[in-house]
């Protein structure tokens, strides 16, 4: 660093340019005005809420439902088919039968494929400022049957905002 | 304010006061060369860059944010000069135009004394947007490598990297002229 120290001298020789007499007199007015009514000056967006992605969300939980009923259904198939058996099946092996022919989760998976930071946000209410981060991710959950050794796999796309606070030193 | 020399001497007083709201004036005399040359970096004319600088120190004033967070301001105003651009489609595309040439024409702005100060000016209006960020910070705004990190949300020994190069940048852009 010591071999830069005469140009950073130098650079340091360099003034910026004064800004514009009004500026300190708009400020002046900026902070006179009310806080509601001048915190933007139509510069910043207004801190959004959490926006949820609906088709993805819908799409999620219409398959988890339809596979939920699925599942169910299948199950409670196996359960009245049980007793017809020659030797009346112990409740254990009738628990295994259904957990060997039952979906189960094999799988969930999240990846990140986009991730946007869109800079800091400043609430009314809240003491220091966030930085939103929105990251774009496909979830694919997938469930297994072990004793066919069927599989169904959902997957779709999501959107997740994130307001990390911000803290300087 | 003698001569426009005196920036940013005594700034730790300065962002005190602006901590206390003892006089906002003060705090932006001084401070305004400062912010003003780091938002024209994203800013093509001197009045959106004004406009930026207006709208972080209001902010940053009315929030009575704690100065301990410094790089707060410089990062305020980023935010702000960013979504400035962002809100404008046409602008955005000028300002993109403007970073992808093969000139900058986003210019630091100085007072030049001379033919030497000049081809220094030059120099530093040449260096790719991320060194000059660093650069600007740095040299003209006094900040640590701590709190440039901060401010662009990346780590001390990346903004100290990019410092580094921006002097080898320039002290090889000024050889022949040296």
């Amino acid at each position: 660093m010591n071999d830069f120290s005469e140009l950073e001298s130098e650079l340091k020789k360099l003034r910026p340019v004064q800004p514009s007499e009004n500026l300190a007199a708009r400020i002046g007015c900026a902070l006179a005005e009310a806080p509601a009514s001048a915190a933007t000056a139509g510069v910043l967006p207004k801190l959004q809420h959490f926006r949820v992605n609906w088709l993805s969300l819908g799409v999620g939980l219409t398959a988890a439902a339809a596979l939920f009923l699925f599942a169910h259904i299948d199950g409670d198939h196996l359960v009245k088919q049980a007793p017809a058996t020659a030797s009346a099946p112990s409740a254990s092996s009738r628990t295994n039968t259904e957990k060997a022919d039952q979906l189960v989760v094999s799988g969930l998976s999240q990846v990140v494929y986009n991730t946007r930071d869109e800079g800091l946000l400043f609430a009314d209410d809240a003491a220091q400022p966030v930085r939103r981060v929105r990251s774009q991710t496909r979830e694919t959950l997938q469930w297994r049957n072990p004793g066919t050794g069927a599989s169904l796999r959902v997957s779709y796309p999501s959107e997740e905002v994130s307001l990390i606070p911000v803290s300087g030193q | 304010m003698v001569g426009g020399v005196l920036i940013i001497k005594d700034r730790e007083e300065v962002m005190e006061n602006v901590a206390t709201h003892e006089d906002w004036k003060v705090c932006f005399a001084r401070l305004a060369p400062g912010l003003l040359l780091f938002a024209r970096q994203w800013m093509r004319s001197s009045a959106d860059a004004e406009d930026v600088v207006q709208e972080a120190f209001v902010r940053f004033w009315r929030k009575q944010l704690s100065i301990d967070n410094r790089a707060l301001l410089y990062a305020t105003v980023r935010s702000i000069a960013l979504d400035f651009i962002r809100r404008d489609s046409r602008r955005a595309r000028r300002e993109v135009n403007a970073f992808s040439g093969s000139e900058q024409s986003v210019e630091p702005h100085f007072e030049v004394d001379d033919e030497s100060q000049q081809v220094l000016h030059d120099a530093v209006d040449r260096l790719p947007h991320e060194q000059r960020e660093v650069l600007v910070m740095k040299i003209w705004n006094e900040l640590t490598f701590a709190e440039i990190a901060n401010v662009l949300g990346i780590s001390q020994n990346t903004a100290a990297s990019r410092y580094r190069y921006a002097l080898a940048a320039l002290k090889k852009n000024l050889l022949p002229h040296e």
